[in-house]
Protein backbone atom coordinates (compact mmCIF):
# COMPACT_ATOMS: atom_id res chain seq x y z
CA UNK A 1 0.00 0.00 0.00
CA UNK A 2 2.87 2.55 0.57
CA UNK A 3 3.81 2.11 -2.68
CA UNK A 4 0.63 3.55 -3.88
CA UNK A 5 0.71 7.28 -5.39
CA UNK A 6 -1.45 9.57 -3.28
CA UNK A 7 -2.13 12.96 -5.26
CA UNK A 8 -2.66 16.11 -2.83
CA UNK A 9 -4.24 18.80 -4.20
CA UNK A 10 -0.56 20.66 -4.21
CA UNK A 11 -0.72 23.70 -5.68
CA UNK A 12 -4.58 23.35 -6.74
CA UNK A 13 -5.28 26.21 -4.47
CA UNK A 14 -4.04 29.12 -6.36
CA UNK A 15 -4.07 28.09 -9.73
CA UNK A 16 -7.51 26.66 -9.57
CA UNK A 17 -8.68 30.12 -8.21
CA UNK A 18 -7.53 32.20 -10.64
CA UNK A 19 -8.11 29.51 -13.63
CA UNK A 20 -11.46 28.84 -12.00
CA UNK A 21 -12.59 32.42 -11.92
CA UNK A 22 -11.81 33.02 -15.88
CA UNK A 23 -13.37 29.77 -16.79
CA UNK A 24 -16.38 30.95 -15.54
CA UNK A 25 -16.65 34.15 -16.59
CA UNK A 26 -16.07 32.82 -20.48
CA UNK A 27 -18.61 30.57 -19.96
CA UNK A 28 -21.51 32.53 -18.16
CA UNK A 29 -20.92 35.04 -21.46
CA UNK A 30 -21.24 31.53 -23.70
CA UNK A 31 -24.43 30.77 -22.02
CA UNK A 32 -25.55 34.16 -22.16
CA UNK A 33 -25.02 33.91 -25.92
CA UNK A 34 -27.70 30.40 -25.57
CA UNK A 35 -30.02 31.85 -23.65
CA UNK A 36 -30.70 34.33 -26.13
CA UNK A 37 -30.80 31.23 -28.87
CA UNK A 38 -32.95 29.31 -27.28
CA UNK A 39 -34.96 32.26 -25.94
CA UNK A 40 -35.63 33.26 -29.69
CA UNK A 41 -36.35 29.39 -30.28
CA UNK A 42 -39.18 29.32 -27.69
CA UNK A 43 -40.86 32.12 -29.14
CA UNK A 44 -40.77 31.05 -32.99
CA UNK A 45 -41.59 27.48 -31.59
CA UNK A 46 -44.67 29.17 -29.87
CA UNK A 47 -45.76 31.59 -32.65
CA UNK A 48 -46.01 28.27 -34.92
CA UNK A 49 -47.81 26.51 -32.50
CA UNK A 50 -50.33 29.30 -32.17
CA UNK A 51 -50.29 29.32 -36.33
CA UNK A 52 -50.63 26.03 -36.15
CA UNK A 53 -53.79 25.98 -33.70
CA UNK A 54 -55.64 28.46 -35.72
CA UNK A 55 -55.10 26.34 -38.83
CA UNK A 56 -56.66 23.16 -37.08
CA UNK A 57 -59.55 25.16 -35.67
CA UNK A 58 -60.36 27.06 -39.32
CA UNK A 59 -59.97 23.50 -40.82
CA UNK A 60 -62.66 21.80 -38.66
CA UNK A 61 -64.93 24.39 -39.29
CA UNK A 62 -64.72 23.93 -43.03
CA UNK A 63 -65.14 20.49 -42.20
CA UNK A 64 -68.30 21.19 -40.33
CA UNK A 65 -69.31 24.01 -43.07
CA UNK A 66 -69.45 20.83 -45.55
CA UNK A 67 -71.45 18.49 -43.45
CA UNK A 68 -74.24 20.84 -43.14
CA UNK A 69 -75.17 21.45 -46.96
CA UNK A 70 -73.12 19.09 -49.07
CA UNK A 71 -75.90 16.35 -48.99
CA UNK A 72 -78.66 18.98 -49.69
CA UNK A 73 -80.47 17.41 -52.92
CA UNK A 74 -80.56 21.42 -54.15
CA UNK A 75 -77.93 21.54 -56.90
CA UNK A 76 -78.10 25.65 -55.50
CA UNK A 77 -77.55 25.35 -52.06
CA UNK A 78 -74.85 22.54 -52.55
CA UNK A 79 -73.10 24.75 -55.32
CA UNK A 80 -72.93 27.66 -53.08
CA UNK A 81 -71.71 26.00 -50.20
CA UNK A 82 -68.79 24.56 -51.87
CA UNK A 83 -68.11 28.05 -53.22
CA UNK A 84 -68.26 28.92 -49.96
CA UNK A 85 -66.00 26.19 -48.72
CA UNK A 86 -63.17 27.65 -51.44
CA UNK A 87 -63.42 31.05 -49.73
CA UNK A 88 -63.03 29.42 -46.58
CA UNK A 89 -60.18 27.62 -47.58
CA UNK A 90 -58.52 30.52 -48.56
CA UNK A 91 -58.81 31.83 -45.42
CA UNK A 92 -56.88 29.07 -44.25
CA UNK A 93 -54.11 29.68 -46.74
CA UNK A 94 -53.44 32.73 -45.17
CA UNK A 95 -52.39 30.88 -42.21
CA UNK A 96 -50.14 29.32 -44.06
CA UNK A 97 -48.54 32.45 -45.47
CA UNK A 98 -47.83 33.72 -41.93
CA UNK A 99 -46.18 30.23 -41.37
CA UNK A 100 -43.47 30.85 -44.37
CA UNK A 101 -43.72 34.34 -43.37
CA UNK A 102 -42.11 33.29 -39.57
CA UNK A 103 -39.62 30.92 -41.14
CA UNK A 104 -38.41 33.82 -43.49
CA UNK A 105 -37.30 35.86 -40.47
CA UNK A 106 -34.90 32.79 -39.49
CA UNK A 107 -31.23 34.33 -39.78
CA UNK A 108 -30.36 36.60 -42.69
CA UNK A 109 -33.76 35.51 -44.21
CA UNK A 110 -33.08 33.06 -46.99
CA UNK A 111 -35.26 30.37 -48.60
CA UNK A 112 -32.40 27.82 -47.31
CA UNK A 113 -32.52 29.09 -43.60
CA UNK A 114 -36.37 29.00 -43.79
CA UNK A 115 -36.01 25.82 -45.49
CA UNK A 116 -33.76 24.44 -42.84
CA UNK A 117 -36.68 25.70 -40.65
CA UNK A 118 -39.03 24.55 -41.80
CA UNK A 119 -38.22 21.00 -40.68
CA UNK A 120 -36.59 22.28 -38.21
CA UNK A 121 -40.24 23.35 -36.59
CA UNK A 122 -42.32 20.43 -38.58
CA UNK A 123 -43.66 19.12 -35.42
CA UNK A 124 -44.99 22.32 -34.25
CA UNK A 125 -46.49 22.64 -37.81
CA UNK A 126 -47.48 19.19 -39.01
CA UNK A 127 -51.27 19.01 -36.84
CA UNK A 128 -52.45 21.86 -38.53
CA UNK A 129 -51.08 20.41 -41.51
CA UNK A 130 -53.12 17.30 -41.64
CA UNK A 131 -56.46 18.84 -40.88
CA UNK A 132 -56.16 20.91 -43.36
CA UNK A 133 -55.61 18.05 -45.73
CA UNK A 134 -58.30 16.35 -44.53
CA UNK A 135 -60.57 19.37 -44.78
CA UNK A 136 -58.87 19.93 -48.72
CA UNK A 137 -59.46 16.12 -49.49
CA UNK A 138 -63.10 16.66 -48.14
CA UNK A 139 -63.80 19.25 -50.31
CA UNK A 140 -62.30 18.43 -53.30
CA UNK A 141 -64.13 15.03 -52.96
CA UNK A 142 -67.37 16.74 -52.85
CA UNK A 143 -66.09 19.18 -56.20
CA UNK A 144 -64.89 15.93 -58.04
CA UNK A 145 -66.44 12.80 -56.85
CA UNK A 146 -62.66 11.71 -56.81
CA UNK A 147 -59.40 11.54 -54.68
CA UNK A 148 -56.82 14.29 -54.41
CA UNK A 149 -53.84 14.01 -55.57
CA UNK A 150 -50.69 15.11 -53.88
CA UNK A 151 -49.73 17.66 -56.44
CA UNK A 152 -53.00 19.46 -55.73
CA UNK A 153 -52.31 19.24 -52.45
CA UNK A 154 -49.14 20.80 -52.70
CA UNK A 155 -50.16 23.31 -55.10
CA UNK A 156 -52.72 24.31 -53.07
CA UNK A 157 -50.28 25.08 -50.24
CA UNK A 158 -47.76 27.52 -52.87
CA UNK A 159 -47.53 30.82 -53.14
CA UNK A 160 -48.60 32.86 -56.15
CA UNK A 161 -45.39 32.05 -57.86
CA UNK A 162 -46.14 28.65 -57.39
CA UNK A 163 -43.04 28.09 -54.67
CA UNK A 164 -44.27 26.05 -51.56
CA UNK A 165 -45.42 27.51 -47.88
CA UNK A 166 -44.85 24.66 -46.44
CA UNK A 167 -43.38 20.98 -47.85
CA UNK A 168 -46.42 18.52 -47.63
CA UNK A 169 -44.64 15.10 -47.46
CA UNK A 170 -46.29 11.59 -48.27
CA UNK A 171 -46.81 10.92 -45.08
CA UNK A 172 -48.85 13.77 -44.59
CA UNK A 173 -50.94 12.84 -47.43
CA UNK A 174 -51.41 9.72 -46.77
CA UNK A 175 -52.15 10.08 -42.61
CA UNK A 176 -54.52 13.02 -44.17
CA UNK A 177 -56.46 10.74 -46.58
CA UNK A 178 -57.17 8.08 -43.53
CA UNK A 179 -58.75 11.18 -41.89
CA UNK A 180 -60.98 11.84 -45.06
CA UNK A 181 -62.70 8.02 -44.77
CA UNK A 182 -63.99 9.00 -41.31
CA UNK A 183 -65.43 12.67 -43.27
CA UNK A 184 -67.06 10.44 -45.89
CA UNK A 185 -68.20 7.74 -43.61
CA UNK A 186 -70.45 10.81 -41.96
CA UNK A 187 -70.97 12.37 -45.38
CA UNK A 188 -72.66 8.69 -46.71
CA UNK A 189 -74.37 8.64 -43.36
CA UNK A 190 -76.13 12.07 -43.96
CA UNK A 191 -76.55 11.59 -47.97
CA UNK A 192 -78.88 8.42 -46.59
CA UNK A 193 -81.33 10.58 -44.60
CA UNK A 194 -81.55 13.05 -47.55
CA UNK A 195 -82.46 9.80 -49.69
CA UNK A 196 -79.55 10.11 -52.18
CA UNK A 197 -78.70 6.34 -52.67
CA UNK A 198 -76.03 7.18 -55.10
CA UNK A 199 -73.46 8.67 -52.89
CA UNK A 200 -73.18 5.82 -50.09
CA UNK A 201 -72.69 3.43 -52.92
CA UNK A 202 -69.91 5.46 -54.34
CA UNK A 203 -68.49 6.24 -50.90
CA UNK A 204 -68.61 2.73 -50.06
CA UNK A 205 -66.14 2.05 -53.21
CA UNK A 206 -64.06 4.91 -52.82
CA UNK A 207 -63.24 3.85 -48.96
CA UNK A 208 -62.98 0.48 -49.86
CA UNK A 209 -60.02 1.20 -52.50
CA UNK A 210 -58.51 3.63 -50.20
CA UNK A 211 -58.31 1.19 -47.54
CA UNK A 212 -57.19 -1.78 -48.94
CA UNK A 213 -54.07 0.55 -50.57
CA UNK A 214 -53.37 1.51 -47.03
CA UNK A 215 -53.02 -1.92 -45.51
CA UNK A 216 -50.54 -2.59 -48.37
CA UNK A 217 -48.13 -0.25 -45.96
CA UNK A 218 -46.33 -2.13 -43.60
CA UNK A 219 -46.70 -0.47 -40.17
CA UNK A 220 -42.87 0.07 -39.37
CA UNK A 221 -43.16 2.31 -42.40
CA UNK A 222 -46.30 4.94 -40.81
CA UNK A 223 -46.64 3.53 -37.38
CA UNK A 224 -49.80 6.34 -36.96
CA UNK A 225 -51.09 4.92 -39.91
CA UNK A 226 -51.92 1.70 -38.42
CA UNK A 227 -54.07 2.86 -35.85
CA UNK A 228 -55.53 5.05 -37.85
CA UNK A 229 -56.32 2.01 -40.26
CA UNK A 230 -58.37 0.70 -37.37
CA UNK A 231 -60.94 3.64 -37.32
CA UNK A 232 -61.13 3.68 -41.08
CA UNK A 233 -62.09 -0.38 -40.87
CA UNK A 234 -64.86 0.80 -38.60
CA UNK A 235 -65.85 3.29 -40.74
CA UNK A 236 -66.01 1.02 -43.98
CA UNK A 237 -67.77 -1.44 -41.96
CA UNK A 238 -70.43 1.44 -41.23
CA UNK A 239 -70.56 2.15 -44.19
CA UNK A 240 -70.94 -1.33 -45.72
CA UNK A 241 -73.76 -1.71 -43.36
CA UNK A 242 -75.84 1.45 -44.93
CA UNK A 243 -75.36 0.11 -48.28
CA UNK A 244 -76.75 -3.18 -47.64
CA UNK A 245 -79.62 -2.13 -45.56
CA UNK A 246 -79.70 0.15 -49.13
CA UNK A 247 -79.49 -1.87 -52.08
CA UNK A 248 -82.14 -4.42 -50.85
CA UNK A 249 -84.56 -2.16 -50.14
CA UNK A 250 -83.47 -0.54 -53.22
CA UNK A 251 -85.01 -3.82 -54.95
CA UNK A 252 -87.82 -3.86 -52.37
CA UNK A 253 -89.25 -0.54 -53.31
CA UNK A 254 -87.56 0.31 -56.58
CA UNK A 255 -90.93 1.50 -57.83
CA UNK A 256 -92.21 3.64 -54.40
CA UNK A 257 -89.63 6.76 -54.09
CA UNK A 258 -91.21 7.98 -51.05
CA UNK A 259 -91.32 5.05 -48.94
CA UNK A 260 -87.56 4.43 -49.76
CA UNK A 261 -86.81 7.99 -48.44
CA UNK A 262 -88.77 7.35 -45.08
CA UNK A 263 -87.47 3.72 -44.83
CA UNK A 264 -83.61 5.22 -45.29
CA UNK A 265 -84.67 8.06 -42.22
CA UNK A 266 -85.17 5.07 -40.21
CA UNK A 267 -82.27 3.19 -41.09
CA UNK A 268 -80.04 6.06 -39.91
CA UNK A 269 -81.59 6.27 -36.84
CA UNK A 270 -80.95 2.78 -35.83
CA UNK A 271 -77.47 3.16 -37.59
CA UNK A 272 -77.05 6.10 -35.15
CA UNK A 273 -78.33 4.30 -32.04
CA UNK A 274 -76.32 1.74 -32.03
CA UNK A 275 -72.84 3.91 -32.36
CA UNK A 276 -74.61 5.51 -29.36
CA UNK A 277 -74.49 2.13 -27.45
CA UNK A 278 -71.20 0.57 -29.10
CA UNK A 279 -69.75 4.12 -27.38
CA UNK A 280 -71.40 3.91 -24.21
CA UNK A 281 -69.89 0.25 -24.00
CA UNK B 1 -72.39 3.56 -63.99
CA UNK B 2 -69.89 1.03 -64.19
CA UNK B 3 -67.62 1.90 -66.85
CA UNK B 4 -67.72 5.34 -64.77
CA UNK B 5 -67.14 4.01 -61.61
CA UNK B 6 -64.28 1.62 -63.02
CA UNK B 7 -62.20 4.59 -63.84
CA UNK B 8 -62.66 6.50 -61.04
CA UNK B 9 -61.50 3.24 -59.19
CA UNK B 10 -58.12 3.30 -61.01
CA UNK B 11 -57.78 7.23 -60.95
CA UNK B 12 -57.88 6.71 -57.26
CA UNK B 13 -55.49 3.73 -57.18
CA UNK B 14 -53.43 5.46 -59.38
CA UNK B 15 -53.01 8.26 -56.96
CA UNK B 16 -52.61 5.79 -54.13
CA UNK B 17 -49.96 3.87 -55.46
CA UNK B 18 -47.75 6.48 -56.60
CA UNK B 19 -48.15 8.27 -53.20
CA UNK B 20 -47.04 4.93 -51.32
CA UNK B 21 -44.25 4.48 -53.47
CA UNK B 22 -42.87 8.26 -52.54
CA UNK B 23 -44.02 7.38 -49.19
CA UNK B 24 -41.28 3.88 -49.64
CA UNK B 25 -38.42 6.21 -50.83
CA UNK B 26 -39.13 8.34 -48.46
CA UNK B 27 -38.70 5.67 -45.45
CA UNK B 28 -35.47 4.02 -47.47
CA UNK B 29 -33.74 6.81 -47.01
CA UNK B 30 -34.60 7.13 -43.28
CA UNK B 31 -33.34 3.99 -43.21
CA UNK B 32 -30.01 4.45 -45.10
CA UNK B 33 -29.03 7.22 -42.98
CA UNK B 34 -30.08 4.88 -39.81
CA UNK B 35 -27.87 2.78 -41.10
CA UNK B 36 -25.36 4.98 -42.34
CA UNK B 37 -24.88 6.22 -38.30
CA UNK B 38 -24.20 2.66 -37.01
CA UNK B 39 -20.36 2.11 -37.51
CA UNK B 40 -20.24 5.56 -35.90
CA UNK B 41 -22.55 4.51 -32.97
CA UNK B 42 -20.15 1.70 -32.52
CA UNK B 43 -16.84 4.07 -32.40
CA UNK B 44 -18.73 6.22 -29.78
CA UNK B 45 -19.46 2.81 -27.41
CA UNK B 46 -15.94 1.93 -27.81
CA UNK B 47 -14.90 5.54 -26.24
CA UNK B 48 -17.00 5.06 -24.04
CA UNK B 49 -15.62 1.65 -22.91
CA UNK B 50 -12.07 3.54 -22.86
CA UNK B 51 -13.07 6.56 -20.82
CA UNK B 52 -15.31 3.81 -18.20
CA UNK B 53 -11.42 3.13 -17.43
CA UNK B 54 -10.93 6.34 -15.81
CA UNK B 55 -12.86 5.11 -12.89
CA UNK B 56 -10.38 2.03 -11.82
CA UNK B 57 -7.40 3.02 -13.61
CA UNK B 58 -4.08 4.86 -11.50
CA UNK B 59 -4.71 8.72 -12.11
CA UNK B 60 -0.90 8.47 -14.08
CA UNK B 61 -2.75 6.36 -17.03
CA UNK B 62 -5.39 9.36 -17.17
CA UNK B 63 -4.52 11.53 -19.68
CA UNK B 64 -3.44 8.66 -21.99
CA UNK B 65 -7.07 7.16 -21.64
CA UNK B 66 -8.66 10.68 -22.30
CA UNK B 67 -5.92 10.46 -25.65
CA UNK B 68 -7.33 7.10 -26.50
CA UNK B 69 -11.18 8.20 -26.68
CA UNK B 70 -10.52 11.12 -28.47
CA UNK B 71 -8.41 9.48 -30.65
CA UNK B 72 -11.18 6.78 -31.15
CA UNK B 73 -13.61 9.66 -31.56
CA UNK B 74 -11.42 11.31 -34.41
CA UNK B 75 -12.43 7.92 -36.45
CA UNK B 76 -15.40 9.48 -36.94
CA UNK B 77 -14.94 12.11 -39.41
CA UNK B 78 -15.06 10.07 -42.71
CA UNK B 79 -18.15 8.41 -41.38
CA UNK B 80 -19.56 11.45 -41.05
CA UNK B 81 -18.91 12.32 -44.77
CA UNK B 82 -21.18 9.41 -45.65
CA UNK B 83 -23.84 10.38 -43.49
CA UNK B 84 -23.68 14.00 -45.11
CA UNK B 85 -23.82 12.74 -49.08
CA UNK B 86 -27.44 10.91 -48.01
CA UNK B 87 -28.97 14.02 -46.23
CA UNK B 88 -30.30 16.17 -48.81
CA UNK B 89 -29.71 20.33 -48.60
CA UNK B 90 -31.68 22.04 -46.03
CA UNK B 91 -33.05 18.79 -44.45
CA UNK B 92 -30.63 18.20 -41.10
CA UNK B 93 -33.62 18.71 -39.27
CA UNK B 94 -36.11 16.29 -40.87
CA UNK B 95 -33.77 13.37 -40.30
CA UNK B 96 -31.97 14.92 -36.97
CA UNK B 97 -33.94 12.06 -35.10
CA UNK B 98 -31.26 9.61 -36.27
CA UNK B 99 -28.33 11.93 -35.89
CA UNK B 100 -28.88 13.26 -32.46
CA UNK B 101 -28.62 10.83 -30.05
CA UNK B 102 -24.96 10.04 -31.29
CA UNK B 103 -24.12 13.81 -31.75
CA UNK B 104 -25.12 13.85 -28.18
CA UNK B 105 -22.97 10.93 -26.91
CA UNK B 106 -20.08 12.40 -28.68
CA UNK B 107 -20.41 15.48 -26.78
CA UNK B 108 -20.77 13.55 -23.54
CA UNK B 109 -17.43 11.79 -24.07
CA UNK B 110 -15.91 14.32 -25.21
CA UNK B 111 -16.18 16.75 -22.79
CA UNK B 112 -15.75 14.51 -20.00
CA UNK B 113 -12.04 13.29 -21.70
CA UNK B 114 -11.19 17.21 -22.42
CA UNK B 115 -12.44 17.93 -18.83
CA UNK B 116 -9.70 15.45 -17.49
CA UNK B 117 -7.13 16.65 -19.45
CA UNK B 118 -7.16 20.14 -19.72
CA UNK B 119 -10.20 21.16 -16.96
CA UNK B 120 -12.08 22.79 -19.49
CA UNK B 121 -15.64 23.09 -20.56
CA UNK B 122 -15.11 22.24 -24.55
CA UNK B 123 -16.58 24.70 -26.65
CA UNK B 124 -19.24 23.72 -29.32
CA UNK B 125 -16.96 24.83 -32.31
CA UNK B 126 -14.45 22.79 -31.09
CA UNK B 127 -16.77 19.61 -30.99
CA UNK B 128 -17.61 19.77 -34.31
CA UNK B 129 -14.08 20.46 -35.27
CA UNK B 130 -13.23 16.88 -33.51
CA UNK B 131 -15.96 15.55 -35.42
CA UNK B 132 -15.01 17.06 -38.79
CA UNK B 133 -18.60 18.33 -39.22
CA UNK B 134 -16.82 21.86 -40.28
CA UNK B 135 -15.39 20.71 -43.62
CA UNK B 136 -17.26 21.62 -47.03
CA UNK B 137 -18.69 17.96 -47.46
CA UNK B 138 -20.02 17.66 -44.07
CA UNK B 139 -21.66 21.25 -44.58
CA UNK B 140 -25.21 19.42 -44.32
CA UNK B 141 -24.73 18.11 -40.40
CA UNK B 142 -24.46 20.30 -37.94
CA UNK B 143 -24.33 20.13 -34.16
CA UNK B 144 -27.16 22.14 -32.45
CA UNK B 145 -27.57 24.07 -29.52
CA UNK B 146 -29.54 21.47 -27.63
CA UNK B 147 -27.14 18.54 -28.16
CA UNK B 148 -24.78 20.22 -27.06
CA UNK B 149 -26.39 21.35 -23.70
CA UNK B 150 -28.02 17.85 -23.11
CA UNK B 151 -24.63 16.15 -23.90
CA UNK B 152 -22.79 18.35 -21.71
CA UNK B 153 -25.08 17.74 -19.15
CA UNK B 154 -24.30 13.76 -19.89
CA UNK B 155 -20.46 14.19 -19.23
CA UNK B 156 -21.19 16.11 -15.59
CA UNK B 157 -23.60 13.00 -14.80
CA UNK B 158 -20.70 11.08 -14.83
CA UNK B 159 -18.88 13.02 -12.39
CA UNK B 160 -20.03 12.18 -9.21
CA UNK B 161 -18.84 8.35 -9.65
CA UNK B 162 -15.73 9.51 -10.64
CA UNK B 163 -15.36 11.63 -7.68
CA UNK B 164 -16.04 9.00 -5.56
CA UNK B 165 -13.90 6.55 -7.29
CA UNK B 166 -11.27 9.38 -7.36
CA UNK B 167 -11.33 9.28 -3.56
CA UNK B 168 -11.03 5.02 -2.98
CA UNK B 169 -7.65 5.72 -5.50
CA UNK B 170 -6.45 8.32 -3.30
CA UNK B 171 -6.79 11.29 -6.04
CA UNK B 172 -7.85 13.78 -3.56
CA UNK B 173 -6.89 16.60 -6.26
CA UNK B 174 -9.78 15.28 -8.72
CA UNK B 175 -13.05 15.67 -6.10
CA UNK B 176 -11.86 19.47 -5.98
CA UNK B 177 -11.16 19.69 -9.67
CA UNK B 178 -14.62 18.44 -10.46
CA UNK B 179 -16.57 20.37 -7.96
CA UNK B 180 -15.08 23.41 -8.91
CA UNK B 181 -16.02 22.04 -12.67
CA UNK B 182 -19.39 21.44 -11.93
CA UNK B 183 -20.10 24.29 -9.87
CA UNK B 184 -19.08 26.97 -13.21
CA UNK B 185 -21.70 24.58 -14.99
CA UNK B 186 -24.88 24.83 -12.73
CA UNK B 187 -23.99 28.81 -12.69
CA UNK B 188 -23.98 28.24 -16.35
CA UNK B 189 -27.18 26.74 -17.06
CA UNK B 190 -29.18 28.59 -14.29
CA UNK B 191 -28.64 31.13 -16.80
CA UNK B 192 -30.76 29.53 -19.15
CA UNK B 193 -34.98 30.18 -19.33
CA UNK B 194 -35.86 26.39 -20.00
CA UNK B 195 -38.82 25.05 -21.17
CA UNK B 196 -40.66 21.42 -19.86
CA UNK B 197 -38.96 19.52 -22.09
CA UNK B 198 -35.71 16.74 -22.39
CA UNK B 199 -33.66 19.78 -21.49
CA UNK B 200 -34.89 20.76 -18.61
CA UNK B 201 -35.06 17.31 -17.11
CA UNK B 202 -31.28 16.96 -17.64
CA UNK B 203 -30.71 20.29 -16.12
CA UNK B 204 -32.85 19.37 -12.61
CA UNK B 205 -30.18 16.44 -12.65
CA UNK B 206 -27.52 18.91 -12.27
CA UNK B 207 -28.24 19.82 -8.51
CA UNK B 208 -28.19 16.07 -7.83
CA UNK B 209 -24.91 15.44 -9.29
CA UNK B 210 -23.40 19.31 -7.71
CA UNK B 211 -24.71 17.85 -4.28
CA UNK B 212 -22.82 14.65 -4.43
CA UNK B 213 -19.47 16.21 -5.65
CA UNK B 214 -19.42 18.51 -2.64
CA UNK B 215 -20.33 15.96 0.01
CA UNK B 216 -17.24 14.49 -1.54
CA UNK B 217 -15.22 17.38 -1.05
CA UNK B 218 -16.69 17.98 2.33
CA UNK B 219 -15.73 14.36 3.52
CA UNK B 220 -11.89 15.09 2.46
CA UNK B 221 -11.82 18.79 3.99
CA UNK B 222 -13.01 17.52 7.11
CA UNK B 223 -10.14 15.19 7.41
CA UNK B 224 -7.33 17.36 6.51
CA UNK B 225 -7.25 16.29 2.68
CA UNK B 226 -8.13 19.10 1.12
CA UNK B 227 -4.44 20.86 2.06
CA UNK B 228 -1.59 20.51 0.01
CA UNK B 229 1.72 17.96 1.92
CA UNK B 230 4.47 19.37 4.04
Amino acid sequence: MADVDILMPSDIAESSTSGSFNRKQHLMSTFEAYRSELDADNERREKLIIISRSITQLSKKLIFHLHRNATSLSTNLKEKCLKEGRLKEREIWINFKKIKDELNTIGSGTSEEAKQGFWRWNRQVSPGLEEYIEALSFLYYLENKSLIPLKVVQKSLSDEDGDPLVIVTPEDYILGMSDLTGELMRYATNALSTGDHQTPLEVCDFVRTVKAHFDGISPQMLYKLSKKQEETTRSLEKIEKVCYALRLRLIEFADKPEVLAMIAKRALEDAADKEERSRDE
Amino acid sequence: MSTHTTTRAQTVSETLSSVIELLENDQNLKKQIRESIEPIDDLSRSAITELNKLHSAPFSQHKEICENSINIISKTQPLWIDVAKLIPESEFYRYQFASGPTMRNLTTSIVLARFILHDELTPSHTISNLLGLQTESTSVLQLSAEDYLQGVIGAVNELPRLSINAVTSQNFELPIKISSFINDIFASYSLLNLRNDALRRKFDSLKYDLKRCEDVVYDLTLRGLTKPRE
